[in-house]
């Protein structure tokens, strides 16, 4: 099997003819590790917790496909406010494009679910049944035997069930749990579509975290392919230090730099790339190399930080400016966003109004008065029954012709009342415009503005004067 | 064809050279072609099964059934009705009530008839019940409740007036229950008068 070392022509991972090298990064001990430990632990914490956490009266996060409402942190928004998504998933990668200016793929290494996932769970249980790396790495190349079958079918037994149970938590958060409840104790027969979006789920996690892994983060992920255009010569991320380091020599030897060639960043490498030929796009900035070296680095008696977090500038011996055009550039749109956000968050009612003219003539006239007619539609968006008030405002000639103006509307229901709106023909003096305000009925209730626009005959046609033969005479 | 790499670390270089630019000779990841494959497969299905041996619909069949099914749902409700079921209906409790809900829904039909269905007649001085009396024996359009449905489903055939179709808004059944409601106010086989239709609005 071919063992060549990285290099930066090719990808380690990928055989010349084009079949896959699996990688068997060796254990890392160190601080980095540590932190990354217990932030992976936090991360799984909260990813199995949010649907589990109620924040008034719905869990934390809940995106309800079958209600048509998605709760977070709270916040509950219907169908009609989807628009609002557009923030969150602009927010979501902004932000991720943000932080990348200052500190490159911090979010890889040790947020991304994909790496809190597979370094932390799947990797682990790799370690604890197939052993350290050296250990695994005999142990693809041995011929099969009762032993290697028997820790195969138990890595990939535990393999399919920690995805499996990944699947039902990611379900969690679209479907309430009392109904994933019962759907895992009924018969698949009576859930087949359910059922198969877990089986499917399950399998394209088994497949991800025990086959394609790192090929996920180096081929596919588009966030990775930007890297080149996010980050910039002040951008913190993993580096090893030439001027240090070079030229490569055993311990001890006085002529050479401080590396000593133990290749120990190579080999905990989780993405297989040799971290001293610079920054390359397969790094996921996990700082494995970074504790590993530090390690060798204790050892030998050197200074840590040969292989480190910082910026290209840094690395070169010069000061990392954190406050450049690129990072005030992107603070403003940060906070021209947030603000435009919250103005947009307050603007979101409980109700939906629509007004538009019913079908048929603009106008009737009767009796003296004229006539609009309005199919007003008010769609409720809470989970409980409520009632409306609908008023008129900024033209007082115009009424409802009824007195009563209420609508009771049911839970995540419709109502679509007409409102029939009169005004003495006397008192119309060409198309004004009223103000239809939809308000719930309760104190400090939401209300909706509406503008309508009523119409009738061409007052100048009313005017005797000016159909007379006489007037076009002047 | 495996190109051997050069010292087991580097690829190897193609022998063409343009404007100075070489190309290393690097394989493709078995799995990405794999997909290709996949897709290639995927479409000789796809060809064969949707254009070949019409196994599976099409979306636009698929959409087209759907209206189809809802029409016909739809004629199939009215299809059925004659003036004896609809006074049948007229006596049925159950029906007359839903259709009471929706007539005196506020906004509905309550707006312009009234609350007792005569509209103006009982109240001649409140000038904004526009609409006509419903429960007296004179009908302008007919009396029989198909006449009655056939309004209430496709409004006053005098656009002047306002009676707007209701089909859209409350559906065949809605528009049926409301028929029956209204009905429920007169008796099969009473005499009714045809009334002129009222001068044009000045
Ligand atoms: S080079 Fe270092 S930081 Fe980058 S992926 Fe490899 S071990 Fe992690
Ligand atoms: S771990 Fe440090 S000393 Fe060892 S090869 Fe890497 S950079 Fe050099």
């Amino acid at each position: 099997m071919n063992r060549a070392q990285p290099n930066l022509a090719s990808v380690t991972t990928i055989n010349a003819d084009g079949s896959r090298r699996f990688l068997h990064p060796a254990d890392v001990q160190g601080r980095f590790t540590v932190l990354r430990r217990i932030t992976a632990l936090a991360l799984l914490t909260g990813y199995v917790a949010l649907p589990w956490i109620p924040v008034n009266g719905h869990p934390a996060v809940f995106l309800d496909v079958a209600q048509r409402r998605f709760h977070l942190f709270g916040l509950t928004l219907a169908t009609q406010d989807l628009w609002l998504a557009f923030f969150l998933i602009t927010g979501l990668g902004f932000s991720l494009f943000y932080i990348t200016s200052f500190f490159g793929r911090v979010w890889c290494g040790w947020t991304c679910p994909y790496t809190v996932f597979l370094e932390h769970v799947y990797r682990r249980v790799e370690r604890w049944i197939d052993g350290d790396a050296p250990a695994r790495r005999k142990l693809e190349d041995a011929p099969w035997s009762a032993t290697k079958i028997s820790k195969r079918v138990l890595k990939h037994g535990f393999f399919l069930l920690i995805s499996a149970i990944i699947a039902h938590v990611f379900s969690s958060y679209f479907v309430s749990l009392r109904q994933l409840y019962a759907w895992m104790h009924g018969p698949p027969s009576e859930h087949l579509f359910a059922f198969g979006v877990i089986l499917s789920l399950t399998g394209s996690l088994y497949f991800a975290f025990s086959w394609f892994r790192e090929q996920f983060c180096i081929i596919l992920c588009p966030y990775g392919r930007l890297q080149s255009a996010l980050t910039d010569d002040n951008t913190v991320n993993i580096g090893y230090d030439k001027t240090r380091g070079e030229p490569r020599g055993k311990a001890g030897t006085t002529d050479a730099g401080d590396c000593i060639n133990c290749v120990r960043c190579v080999q905990v490498c989780p993405t297989g790339i040799d971290i001293r030929n610079g920054l390359q796009l397969e790094c996921i900035g996990c700082a494995a190399c970074v504790d590993a070296c530090d390690t060798v680095m204790q050892k030998i008696g050197r200074k840590p930080g040969l292989v480190r977090y910082d910026s290209l500038n840094g690395l070169n011996g010069g000061p990392t400016r954190f406050i450049r055009g690129r990072t005030i550039g992107y603070s403003v749109m940060a906070l021209i966003g947030l603000v435009v956000f919250a103005f947009s968050a307050r603007s979101v009612k409980p109700m939906n109004v629509t007004a538009t003219r019913m079908k048929g003539a603009p106008y009737f006239m009767a009796d003296g008065s004229i006539r609009n007619q309005f199919n007003v539609q008010v769609i409720n968006k809470n989970n409980a029954p409520a009632r409306f008030l609908m008023e008129l405002h900024d033209a007082p000639a115009v009424h409802f012709n009824l007195g009563t103006t209420a609508i009771e509307v049911p839970a995540m229901g419709q109502a679509s009342p007409l409102a029939v709106l009169t005004l003495p023909q006397l008192d119309f003096h060409g198309p004004t415009t009223v103000t239809l305000v939809v308000r719930e009925d309760k104190p400090g209730g939401a209300a909706i503005e509406r503008k309508l626009e009523i119409l009738g005959p061409d007052t100048r046609l009313q005017n005797h004067d000016y159909l007379s033969p006489d007037h076009y005479k002047k | 064809m495996n190109t051997p790499r050069s010292n087991d670390s580097e690829p190897v270089l193609r022998e063409h050279v343009f404007d100075g630019i070489q190309e290393y000779d690097q394989k493709l990841p078995n799995w990405w072609l794999f997909t290709f494959y996949i897709t290639i497969a995927w479409f000789v299905i796809h060809w064969l099964a949707y254009y070949q041996f019409n196994v599976g619909q099409t979306d636009e069949k698929r959409v087209d059934d759907a209206m189809a099914a809802i029409e016909n749902n739809r004629l199939r409700q009215f299809e059925s009705l004659d003036d004896k079921k609809l006074w049948e209906m007229s006596r049925d409790p159950k029906i007359v009530e839903a259709g009471r809900a929706s007539f005196m829904m506020q906004g509905r039909c309550v707006t312009c008839h009234g609350e007792d269905l005569m509209a103006k007649k009982t109240h001649p001085e409140n000038l904004t019940l526009v609409g006509q009396a419903l429960a007296d024996k004179e009908w302008q359009y007919g009396g029989n409740p198909s006449d009655v449905l056939k309004i209430v489903r496709k409004g006053s055939p005098d656009v002047t007036k306002g009676m707007p179709p209701w089909e859209p808004m409350l559906g065949p059944r809605g528009c049926v229950e409301v028929a029956a409601f209204i009905m429920s106010h007169h008796k099969e086989g009473e005499p009714f008068t045809i009334s002129a239709p009222p001068a044009p609005a000045k």
